[in-house]
């Protein structure tokens, strides 16, 4: 198995820049998620390690060997397509073994490689139907096996769960997951759902624009973000954003109010002189109700989840803030509260989105 | 159902089955006729319902004429045509579908005005070019003027445009070229069309009058429908042994279409655009 490093890669179409200058590796064996929203470059970024993109600039390794230019059959990549892309007139075991086939492959070989594929993703009772004759998960499993029957250096997955219900995305999350550990091969993951990305990633790439906005451990995006788009973006419910400004600062920190009222940030390093326009963010689990000061809102809508609810609040200059509720099941609607945080779990943004620490 | 609607069932019924005799009612008269002497044929007392069994026209069709060699000669070329332009047809709607090559849209829409000319309007310029060529009484000279036949181009391509895009890069990344993704993908997964265009290709090439009536003066070359119009001068105007080999020339294509009916029925609604 190999890592896959990019360096400074673009991609253009005609007058369009789609990626601008890309560099990111992922290790070895590692889970790496492209993530971001439409139209972020994820997809096209990962047809370009697979070869189906030509680059317009920079170079793809796989396993130390540069790829820029290698046709796709050769640069020992496997892809799972959204759409499954199963050929619907083969049956399931000559679909797996159909790049096989192609490499004339002898049938011993072949048939035993199915087998095992099939095995792992629990179809062998299923070789010889029809792709039309299984259920959306079992097709999605299908063409994972193809992938694996290759044996390939690098699988990539192009968003392969987004056309299956909730309920079993869950479960083929998990079943990837176990894949991962058990063949232990380097995978590169394509999604704009932040929750897949955050349950299968080792690494997550946060993209916009044709940029990697951030990049690392799920947690560490999640905790330690470095603006205020990978904040918004990964997180569910997203982060509450508020405006204001640096009303006080000493050496803890900055006291930031804004229309809607007062809060408190901790920050170590160059703090905002008084005066100073920034951002806040607070996630939703970080909001509380305090006694005194924070930001006075009505709770409008309540989401019980069970174990734990989502309070939509509107604040007098009509914002909207999440907090989230553990413990109690008892209705808030229409009730007024002051919503405060703790200073260490507010983030503070510049006004182009820039963290300030 | 209300008594309006019965009223416009039945009315509906009629004309159908009106529509019906009147389509029907040639092919009965050939076969009424081929069954008559040639004299009861002509005389007053031969009415409209059959009156005589007298097969002594089907002998004379199938031993004192060419008829067997007009068979071979209408089934191979039948069949060579309906090959190649199977062949040809796939490939270059591949090509206009899948391939990216300058003027590909110029070329498809060549293909495209050349549906709409008549191939009546084409046939002073091909007789002079199969003459130039030498191919005037020649297999080649019947034969290469009915390999093109854009609407089967046409089809192919709606069909290929169809196939989604990641099943061909599917086939990219699994090791295959163009000639894979066409014969072992494409070409399977549009079996039933493949069935329907080589049914309508062969029939209409069976079918083929005006073409190698024109390029054929020899009698062992001819194909059926052009060895029909030989019946007429060898015997004089004999109305029951034309009448028994123009059904003897249709047999082959009448028990291929009982065949493949639904085929058929699918072929003609896909060429003529109602279903694609």
């Amino acid at each position: 198995m190999s890592g896959v490093k990019l360096t400074n890669v673009q991609k253009s179409f005609g007058a369009v820049d789609v990626i601008k200058g890309v560099s990111l590796e992922v290790p070895k064996g590692e889970f790496g998620v492209f993530v971001g929203p439409s139209g972020c470059g994820k997809s096209t970024l990962l047809r370009m390690i697979a070869g189906l993109e030509d680059t317009s600039g920079g170079k793809i390794e796989i396993g130390g060997r540069d790829v820029t230019n290698v046709e796709p059959a050769k640069r020992g990549v496997a892809m799972v397509f959204q759409s499954y892309a199963l050929y619907p007139h083969l049956s399931v075991a000559e679909n797996m073994g159909f790049s096989l086939r192609l490499a004339r492959a002898p049938r011993a070989e072949r048939e035993e490689k199915v087998r095992e594929a099939a095995r792992i993703l629990q179809l062998s009772d299923h070789l010889d139907k029809k792709p039309s004759a299984l259920s959306g998960g079992q097709r999605q499993r299908v063409a994972i096996g193809r992938a694996i029957v290759r044996e390939p250096d690098v699988f990539l997955f192009d968003e392969p769960l987004s056309n299956l219900d909730a309920e079993l995305r869950v479960q083929m999350r998990l079943e990837l997951t176990r894949l991962h550990r058990q063949i232990g091969a380097t995978m590169i993951y394509v999604t704009h759902d932040q929750i897949e990305a955050m349950t299968l990633a080792d690494d997550i790439f946060v993209l916009k624009g044709g940029h990697v906005m951030q990049s690392g451990r799920p947690l560490t995006l999640y905790d330690d973000p470095d603006n205020r788009f990978v904040a918004g973006f990964i997180g569910s419910p997203s982060m509450n954003f508020i405006e204001g400004v640096v009303s006080h600062r000493d050496e803890t920190g900055i006291t930031v109010r804004g229309e809607e009222g007062e809060l408190r940030v901790a920050l170590q390093g160059n703090k905002p002189g008084e005066g100073t326009k920034v951002m806040l963010g607070v996630r939703p689990e970080h909001l509380e109700p305090v006694e005194t000061g924070g930001l006075p809102v009505t709770v409008e809508v309540a989401e019980e989840l069970g174990g734990n609810s989502y309070l939509h609040t509107r604040s007098a200059t009509g914002a909207d803030l999440v907090f989230e509720r553990r413990g109690s099941r008892e209705s808030l609607e229409g009730q007024t509260l002051n919503l405060g945080a703790q200073p260490e779990n507010v983030f503070a943004f510049t006004p182009d989105g820039m963290r300030l620490r | 159902m209300t008594r309006q609607t019965r009223f416009e069932n039945a009315a509906l019924t009629c004309i159908t089955v009106l529509a019906g005799l009147i389509w029907i009612f040639p092919l009965y008269w050939a076969f009424v006729t081929s069954l008559r002497t040639e004299s009861r044929v002509v005389s007053d007392q031969a009415g409209l319902l059959p009156d005589e069994v007298n097969t002594s026209s089907y002998v004379d069709a199938l031993f004192n004429t060419s008829l067997m060699d007009w068979y071979i000669n209408s089934i191979g070329t039948s069949v060579i045509i309906t090959v190649v332009v199977l062949l040809t047809g796939m490939m270059c709607a591949y090509a206009l579908s899948q391939m990216e090559f300058p003027g590909r849209k110029a070329l498809y829409l060549i293909v495209l005005a050349s549906f709409m000319v008549p191939a009546q309007a084409l046939v002073v310029p091909q007789f002079v070019l199969m003459n130039d060529l030498g191919l005037i009484n020649r297999w080649g000279g019947i034969i290469l003027p009915q390999l093109v036949v854009p609407v089967v181009i046409i089809v192919y391509k709606q069909f290929f445009d169809a196939v989604p895009k990641e099943m061909k890069e599917a086939v990219v990344l699994d090791g295959g070229g163009d000639y894979t993704l066409l014969f072992k993908v494409f070409l399977p997964l549009n079996w039933g069309i493949t069935t329907a265009l080589g049914i309508i290709t062969f029939i209409m090439s069976w079918n083929a009058f005006l073409w190698p009536f024109l390029v054929v003066t020899t009698e062992d070359m001819m194909t059926i429908p052009v060895g029909i119009t030989q019946v007429n001068d060898s015997f004089g105007v004999a109305y029951a042994r034309i009448m028994s080999v123009a059904l003897l020339a249709a047999a082959p294509v009448v028990i291929a279409y009982l065949i493949f009916q639904k085929r058929v029925t699918e072929a003609v609604m896909i060429s003529s655009g109602v279903k694609g």
